[in-house]
């Protein structure tokens, strides 16, 4: 019998506290790391383009990379860059970023898809929206915009004004080529939406169907993009930026939203955000995660029974309840705009003791209420019947495919960045990350149901503490200059936990008052692209409640 | 006394112009009526219905309790335009709703509705009303595959396939009935739940519901995928695949299909109440001074609630599930049904 603790099963490059050993990491790749380069987050390395894969295959087989987090591209004045942003599903604090510069006249690099699925749509939207090429990539097409689009529009060349003429012919059946099949084959296509009752806004499956068995479905997404990575672009860092946040997931998960962009810019020009506004927002922002639960549930629970239930009024009037409590504090009900680099823009509605109370209930009627959805959902026969075991998403699919949020903690992924990568002032908190082992759909609702738990348990223990908070130390607002210009080339990446996952968002500056890149990680999208794993094989019913139960918002999956 | 003979008699004609006269009188009688309680049903009650299981008020604008809604409902329905989709194949699409509301109307010739309005009391008249009801499944599949749209075909196909699961349990059970009655004629059907049984204390009325509340579970389920509604409303099924065989018709046509599927479901329940609620029958004695048509048309309605209950309480099962429910589970309850009710009826009277 010893005594000894076990040593701790470290990742080579890992040390025994956490933090990575970036020479080592090094060291494992050998002379494929041709250049290191310092970003804010991560240390990154410099690859070539055409060692991509081993890189890549290197880190995650050895190294314990298995979170491909995000892929950023982008066009220097000299050449192009790919960033694959790495993470650990264990520990999201161990970070590498790998750079893939490619020369501007020929901009092709290897695809990473062998190595991470995700990367499969993260390199379209890079070819898409920048025009880097990726060698070996098994699809590479234009993913939000048409077809039919000339340019690249987030490349440096690329004329704005010039009018996107696309001849008539060629838009005269634009599914046509694509909805042919085999003439001897058995298999029908079918294309599933933008207008159908169940895709949850304007989502485009194309589906081909054998009888009633989905044998491929291809999700085709893009008609809600809004632009929005240009338009923060275009706007400075201080103001303008901050009421984007709120209109990608707009199903009321703003301030989560808006989070995510506080906590990159203000790490970036390191703002100390005071500690009052921190527990503001931790409160603000987990009202927005019941909100936006509660409607992932109602519509959820729409897809299955087909019809406008009990349990879809009860989430909408209960998400109204929320909602009233979030407008008392921001004034706004869906565009809350209400955080600020370095604080919030106001502190709690007066008379203090009345919001308190208010929230207060909220938080005692939460529970109570959960056990009337438990009734009417989850201990449902019928229920269970439809939801369970269809629409898998197996553990090792789901870290490959990227996925996060109560998808991936539903495919048992012990993995919530609120937790691990701690911010605001969640550590100092008591509450549980909710996680079950089904992977099936049944158990991505009663995450989100348990979740809603937490969250208000949360914001309990948040009103407890800015209730003793003394008066005269209510600081909801940090220094800042009123013009932030980050060091030119500062390069961040930083991710919150936003109600569908990990909303990750990438900045590099270039000296001026306005991003030179500014890319968003959108949970939804990656969540999205595992679709393919849980539909195939299934019925088409199946299908639409795996559809349901990813909990997409087109508005974030588009941008 | 039928109704076209009552009708004849009244307008004092005899012979074939009489009986001719009468039917068509009765006829249009029986048909206005049904089509006025689907009217009820279709733009008002389910939405009242529905909003109280869900919690909300519905429409409550115009007239008392919004009942006032149904008449600009039906003249903006039917002053949409028709859109007819290029590559349709004409007469079929134009037929199958009008087969839809036909079929459906049909059944209604011969149930028995109470204070004399009976159509026609044929000897067959059970395996009438089942006969006439399932064209409808035609209609559907017509529908389905007329429209030249994937998510009809699909619907029409669930549509046959759930058909064929559920019409032989609900025929099968519905004969057990008849072991009961001795008789197909559904006036006999009627007539032999009149007794009363004495159960101890009280009396109880000889309904087949209550005498074979097996039987009357079974059929009720079968009616409910037979009509297709919720939990087994597979043909349509907006989420799934837009709205089944229906989703390429509009205006007039929609009308009809929607209304059709009201009048069946009317019918389902005029069929369960003639065969095991007694028909028009009061359901103790001392009632009957209420009229037997007042007693039946608050059956079907009651049935026409039960619908709208399940419709609102419970999720649609997978198709497959469907077909799984149907064949393994329906089908033997219902062969064993009739074969434990053949047993009893036969032992019995010795």
């Amino acid at each position: 019998m010893s005594l000894q603790e076990p040593t701790p099963d470290l990742d080579p490059g890992e040390n025994p506290d956490g933090t990575l050993d970036y020479d080592e990491l090094a060291g494992l790749l050998g002379e494929h790391v041709i250049d290191r380069e310092q970003h804010e987050n991560a240390t990154a390395f410099v690859v070539r383009p055409d060692e991509v894969e081993t890189v890549l295959a290197t880190l995650k087989r050895e190294a314990g990379f298995d979170h491909c987090s995000c892929v950023t591209a982008q066009q220097y004045q000299d050449r192009y860059e790919s960033i694959y942003h790495l993470k650990k599903y264990k520990d999201p604090t161990q970070e590498l970023s790998v750079v893939v510069p490619t020369p501007s006249d020929a901009p092709l690099s290897q695809s990473a898809t062998g190595v991470y699925d995700t990367a499969n749509w993260h390199e379209r939207e890079a070819y898409d929206l920048v025009g880097i090429e990726y060698d070996d990539h098994p699809d590479l097409r234009r993913i939000l915009l048409p077809e039919t689009w000339q340019g690249h529009p987030l490349g440096l060349d690329y004329n704005q004004k010039k009018p996107q003429i696309v001849p008539l012919r060629e838009h005269a059946n634009p599914v046509e080529e694509r909805t042919q099949v085999p003439g001897d084959s058995d298999t029908m296509f079918v294309n599933i939406g933008p207008h159908h009752p169940a895709t949850h806004g304007v989502l485009h499956l194309k589906t081909v169907l054998d009888g009633e068995q989905v044998v491929d479905v291809d999700p085709d997404i893009g008609y809600l993009h809004r632009c929005e990575e240009q338009m923060c672009q275009q706007s400075t860092y201080r103001h303008q930026i901050m009421p984007y946040p709120d209109r990608w997931d707009y199903i009321s998960a703003g301030i989560l939203n808006e989070w995510a962009y506080a906590r990159t810019a203000e790490e970036m020009a390191d703002i100390e955000v005071p500690e009052y506004a921190q527990v503001l927002r931790t409160m603000s922002a987990e009202m927005c995660r019941i909100a936006a639960h509660l409607l992932a549930v109602g519509t959820f629970a729409l897809d299955i029974y087909g019809d406008f239930t009990a349990i879809f009024m009860y989430a909408v009037t209960d998400r109204e309840k929320v909602q009233n409590l979030l407008e008392d504090l921001t004034g706004q009900r869906l565009m809350f705009n209400y955080l600020r680099l370095g604080g919030t823009a106001w502190d709690l509605p007066e008379p203090r003791d009345e919001y308190f109370e208010k929230v207060r209930d909220f938080c005692e009627y939460i529970p109570e209420r959960l056990e009337e959805y438990h009734n009417l959902l989850s201990s449902n026969e019928l229920f269970q019947m439809r939801v369970m075991d269809t629409g898998i998403l197996p553990p090792e699919e789901a870290k490959s495919y990227g996925c996060t949020g109560p998808v991936a903690r539903a495919s048992g992924i012990d993995y919530d960045l609120r937790r691990d990568d701690p911010y605001g002032y969640y550590d100092e908190l008591d509450w549980n990350v909710i996680t079950d082992d089904g992977c099936d759909n049944f158990s991505r609702a009663l995450v989100r149901l348990e979740e809603m738990r937490e969250s208000a348990r949360i914001i309990e223990q948040c009103v407890d503490v800015l209730e003793d908070w003394p008066e005269d130390e209510r600081e909801i607002q940090a220094n800042v200059p009123r013009t932030l210009k980050p060091e030119p080339d500062t390069e961040i990446y930083r991710a919150v936990e936003a109600a569908k996952g990990e909303l990750g968002i990438y900045i590099r500056s270039d000296g001026t008052d306005k991003p030179a890149r500014f890319k968003i990680r959108s949970p939804a999208f990656c969540n999205l692209q595992s679709l393919e794993v849980m539909a195939e094989g299934e019925y088409v019913p199946d299908m639409v409640a795996a559809l349901g139960s990813l909990d997409i918002v087109l508005g974030e999956v588009d941008r | 006394m039928t109704l076209p003979d009552t009708i004849s008699g009244l307008l004092g004609i005899d012979g074939v112009v009489g009986t001719v006269i009468g039917a068509f009188l009765g006829a249009a009688l029986i048909g206005t009526i049904m089509l006025a309680n689907a009217a009820l049903a279709g733009p008002w009650a389910k939405r009242k219905i529905t909003a109280a299981f869900t919690d909300r008020i519905a429409i409550n604008k115009l007239g008392p309790l919004g009942l006032g809604h149904i008449l600009p409902d039906a003249v903006r329905l039917l002053s949409k335009e028709l859109i007819v989709p290029e590559g349709v194949d004409r007469p079929a699409w134009d037929i199958a709703p009008i087969i839809m509301v036909f079929s459906a109307l049909l059944g209604f010739a011969v149930i028995p509705m109470g204070s004399g309005i009976h159509l026609a009391d044929p000897s067959v008249g059970l395996i009438f009303a089942f006969a006439v009801a399932s064209i409808a499944s035609v209609s559907l599949v017509m529908a389905g595959y007329s429209s030249n749209n994937k998510y009809s075909f699909l619907g029409g196909l669930r549509a046959v396939a759930q058909n064929l699961a559920y019409e032989i349990p609900l025929i099968l059970t519905g004969l057990s009935v008849v072991l009961f009655a001795g008789s197909l004629q559904m006036s006999e059907i009627v007539a032999a739940q009149q007794e009363t049984l004495a159960l101890g204390p009280i009396g109880i009325p000889a309904w087949f519901g209550l005498v074979n509340p097996f039987a009357f579970v079974l059929f009720l389920v079968a009616n409910v995928a037979e009509v297709g509604r919720n939990p087994f409303d597979i043909p349509e099924a907006p989420t799934e695949i837009v709205a089944g065989f229906q989703t390429e018709y509009s205006s007039v046509y929609f009308v009809l299909l929607y209304l059709g599927e009201f009048v069946h479901i009317f019918l389902g329940g005029a069929l369960i109440a003639t065969i095991f609620l007694g028909g028009p029958a009061a359901p103790i004695a001392a009632l009957s001074v209420v009229p037997g048509f007042i007693w039946f048309l608050i059956k079907i309605w009651g049935v026409f609630l039960f619908t709208q209950w399940l419709r609102s309480a419970l999720p649609r099962v997978r198709i497959d599930q469907l077909i799984e429910i149907g064949w393994k589970g329906m089908l033997v309850l219902s062969i064993a049904n009739l074969f434990l009710t053949a047993v009893i009826v036969g032992v019995l009277p010795s």
